[in-house]
């Protein structure tokens, strides 16, 4: 009798504990909204410090009296051998600046939130790369980074030298500042990746257009049943819409669906509900039809490179000519009988943009302990050899060797701990010091192609401010990926109707106010 | 009378961990009603042992729920870089607009309720039934091999539950499809239906937490006098009978409390289970989209700390309600089952 008591409390005690861990489980999330706060509060004040502490040194040069960790962010994901390449750098930067760095990567799963999240946490982030696609404008707007111009010739004199001064006038936003551009010409531009084996083998039209694109993929249906025609994932907007509009020589990846062509910048119309999206949705749902378009596309969540490098997929709508290299190099080290091709829209299109300079960046946060320290360091990274060919191609002779001035890697992509722009390393490219890889040969056929058609980015400069329509933002955005992507992806049968559906939300959620105020900043901003 | 007593008994114990949140009277615990008339004050000094034992709870939920509740504030202003929070300006009831501008909370609300109640209801009940069995199972091993088993799917992860479903039903190279076209059947397309989602998120939801939430209603079970069963079995009860006439009316009080707990968090959504395997499927959100995932995805293109804010606060202030008018209806019904 007395030891059933006993169990008994304690059964009591374990429905006790377990009711209670339950209810912990539910109040995890509600710490969230405070962490903010007070990491953005002491930022001003520890700005204020730092640039008063340098201000006693010498004009030229900055303090480097107290020793620093800088903590380095980066997207994407690290390389395997990226200890080896921070202790080197450590060893180095020790010396010269006694300072240290920590660079971190996010991976590419959720990037863009976990971006957000950096900046906005006020967590001590020394340096971070900036681009257009990772809406560096509106951050620098609403004032995340800190302006660079005082801080410039203080701390990175020669990097100041080096940018030439219309690139620096191009990262401006309302006049300042906030990134370091990086100075390689390239196009990022699009152009459809295929599988030039395949399409010797079944005698397929090139793809140089939208009708002999689809050509070549009703070839491969046919032929190779088994493989997917396109790499697609559930970024049906970047990846069919965007690429689709670039072909049509819309200005950029325009919002809110905005029309603007490149060929006359003044004139912004509603392209969603237009008969030029109606043709866009019909194209993907005969595409879908046909097969080319996966009907899960929207749970995939592949990268787009690595079914084409694994042979999976057959084609890439669009991708650019840097990353269609590096495809190309992968799979001529893992399946050498395999050729992949190129086939830039620009020769489509009759015209071609070379990168803006917004493009590739570095910035410094708001939430910097030691801007002064960190521009400099970045200073090491673009122009001394030293640190620059480390963080872009390795250890000499652990991880490429060169071999008449080009680039070797040593082993395959996957044995060596650090293949070629391993650490992501697009913005403190160098031109000087490059090492360019033999295939790289191609993209720079490319690329002298494409020079012959350049014309400037007109779009990139333009620095959106949503904030008297932010809530109509967030709620057209739901509206877009719940009703236009998968008309996008040619998932709707009746496609008027889902067009009709969506147009009569969209409006509900504020379309026309959003197009309204953006029209009005663009048209400012053109002027 | 004796059963009456025993019950309170266990409602004692276990909400004594409560007491932090539940703000439950410090007269349960002085065993005496007497105390509210002679004040706060002497309750204070006459229990003070008591009360200190009571102190690293309560600054564990100041710390934690309390204190950061400050940052509710955050829900009426702009997010500003450049500003702390009490410095951010104010913009009343803008940042909840987002949250009607489409026209989707009423439909978000009732989904996310929806879900809920059917998790809850079909949770307990399947739990009790299943821990019945299990109780009544005599054979040791297959007993805790049979625990074992409900209970493993609790560790699996919904990253890798939806890397599993995906590949049971994606259209092409599904293993539902595969097997479909093996006998000559057409194949189905899952993700396109949106109807088949609320069936399968539930049956997943279930398969995943059967396990745990049965050990509850198992460790409770275990605690009922045998002298009931014996009295019972003396009186001829078969089987059946004992289970319904006492071992169902035993574990109303754990399934009453169990409920409310439960009935507090209705408005937050098992958002991992959702986002992992919907994801990006705009196809489907019209049956599955929740609070939680609509807010995520809203806020994840447009980071804004002033709308993730209100959003959760709404999700707060309408659980708040909900807990608390469900347990006055319990109060009124029966005072004993009660949180407070």
């Amino acid at each position: 009798m007395r030891k059933k008591a006993g169990r008994k409390s304690l059964v009591t005690l374990t429905t006790g504990v377990l009711a209670l861990s339950l209810l912990a489980g539910c109040g995890g999330g509600n710490s969230n909204g405070s962490t903010g706060s007070t990491g953005t509060d002491s930022n001003p004040g520890t700005a204020a410090a730092t640039q008063g502490a340098a201000a006693t040194g010498a004009d030229t040069g900055i303090d480097t009296s107290k020793k620093v960790e800088l903590q380095f962010y980066m997207l994407g994901d690290a390389p395997k051998d990226l200890p080896a390449i921070q202790a080197e750098i450590n060893k180095m930067a020790q010396e010269e600046l006694n300072a240290t760095v920590k660079f971190n990567y996010t991976s590419w799963t959720d990037w863009d939130q976990k971006y957000k999240l950096l900046l906005s946490s006020g967590q001590a982030i020394d340096l971070i790369f900036t681009a257009d696609w990772t809406q560096y404008q509106s951050y620098a707007k609403r004032g995340a980074f800190l302006a660079l111009d005082d801080l410039l010739p203080k701390a990175a004199p020669e990097l100041q030298q080096f940018v030439p001064a219309p690139m620096w006038e191009d990262v401006k936003v309302d006049g300042k500042i906030y990134t370091v551009p990086a100075t390689f010409k390239e196009y990022v531009t699009n152009g459809f990746v295929y599988r030039e084996d395949l399409r010797k083998k079944y005698n397929l039209p090139e793809p140089k257009d939208l009708a002999s694109y689809e050509a070549y993929m009703d070839g491969i249906a046919k032929n190779e049943p088994d493989m997917m025609t396109m790499s697609l994932n559930s970024d049906v907007g970047n990846n069919l819409h965007y690429i689709y509009t670039e072909l049509h020589k819309m200005i950029g990846a325009l919002p809110y669906g905005m029309g603007v062509k490149y060929d006359s910048p003044t004139t912004v119309y509603s392209y969603w509900g237009s008969d030029e999206q109606k043709e866009e949705l019909q194209m993907m749902k005969r595409w879908a039809d046909k097969g080319f378009i996966p009907k899960n596309v929207l749970n995939i969540k592949d990268t787009m490179q690595d079914p084409v490098t694994s042979g999976k997929a057959a084609s890439m709508f669009g991708d650019n000519p840097n990353r269609f290299n590096d495809m190309k190099m992968k799979i001529s080290t893992t399946h050498p009988d395999w050729e992949l091709a190129y086939s830039p829209f620009g020769l489509t299109t009759g015209y071609a943009t070379p990168v803006h300079p917004i493009h590739n960046g570095f910035a410094i946060p708001k939430s910097s302990k030691n801007p002064e320290r960190a521009l400099a360091f970045y200073q090491k990274m673009v122009l001394d050899k030293r640190y620059n060919q480390l963080t872009q191609y390795g250890i000499e002779g652990k991880n490429y060797t060169v071999e008449d001035g080009y680039y070797k890697l040593v082993g395959t992509s996957t044995s060596n701990g650090f293949t070629r722009e391993g650490m992501n390393g697009w913005a403190w490219r160098n031109p000087e010091f490059m090492l360019l890889d033999k295939g790289f040969d191609g993209v720079k056929a490319i690329f002298d192609e494409l020079d012959k058609i350049q014309k400037p980015d007109l779009f990139l400069g333009f620095a959106e401010d949503y904030t008297s329509y932010q809530a109509e933002k967030a709620a057209l955005e739901q509206v877009e990926k719940q009703y236009l992507f998968p008309l996008e992806a040619g998932l709707v049968d009746d496609v008027d109707k889902g067009l009709e559906t969506f147009m009569q939300k969209a409006k509900q959620a504020g379309l026309e106010k959003i197009q309204t105020e953006w029209t009005k900043q663009w048209e400012a901003y053109v002027k | 009378m004796r059963h009456r007593k025993r019950k309170s008994g266990i409602l004692l114990v276990t909400q004594l961990p409560l007491k932090g949140t539940g703000g439950l009277s410090p007269q349960i615990v002085s065993g005496t009603r007497k105390g509210r008339k002679k004040g706060f004050w002497h309750e204070l000094v006459h229990n003070r042992v008591l009360f200190l034992m009571l102190l690293p709870t309560l600054l564990f939920f100041l710390v934690n729920s309390y204190f950061p509740m400050v940052g509710v504030y955050y829900a009426f202003t702009q997010f500003d870089f450049n500003s702390g929070l009490f410095n951010a300006p104010f913009v009343g009831l803008k940042n909840f607009e987002f949250l009607w501008r489409s026209g989707t909370l009423v439909k978000l609300t009732l989904n996310t309720i929806g879900y809920n109640l059917a998790f809850i209801l079909l949770g307990n009940v399947l739990a009790i039934v299943c821990a019945i069995l299990l109780s009544e199972l005599r054979v040791k091993w297959f007993k805790k091999l049979t625990q074992s088993v409900m209970f493993l799917p609790y560790f699996v992860s919904f990253v890798i539950l939806s890397v599993i479903v995906y590949n049971v039903f994606n259209y092409d190279n599904g293993f539902l499809n595969t097997l479909l076209s093996q006998f000559g059947a057409n194949p189905v397309d899952v993700y396109n239906n949106p109807v088949i989602w609320i069936l399968l998120i539930i049956l997943f939801y279930l398969w995943k937490n059967l396990g745990y939430s049965m050990v509850i209603y198992l460790a409770s079970i275990t605690g009922i006098s045998e002298e009931y069963y014996e009295a019972a079995k003396i009186d001829g009860a078969h089987i059946f009978q004992r289970i319904w006439y006492i071992t169902v009316p035993m574990l109303k009080s754990t399934f009453v409390m169990l409920l409310l707990f439960s009935l507090g968090s209705i408005m937050k959504g098992q958002f991992d289970l959702f986002y992992q395997l919907i994801g990006n499927n705009g196809v489907l959100y019209n049956t599955t989209d929740i609070l939680d995932t609509y807010v995520f995805r809203s806020l994840k293109v447009t980071f804004d700390v002033g709308m993730a804010t209100a959003a959760g606060l709404y999700q707060s202030l309408f659980g708040f309600f909900l807990i608390m008018t469900v347990n006055y209806i319990i109060r009124k019904i029966n005072d004993d089952y009660a949180l407070f």
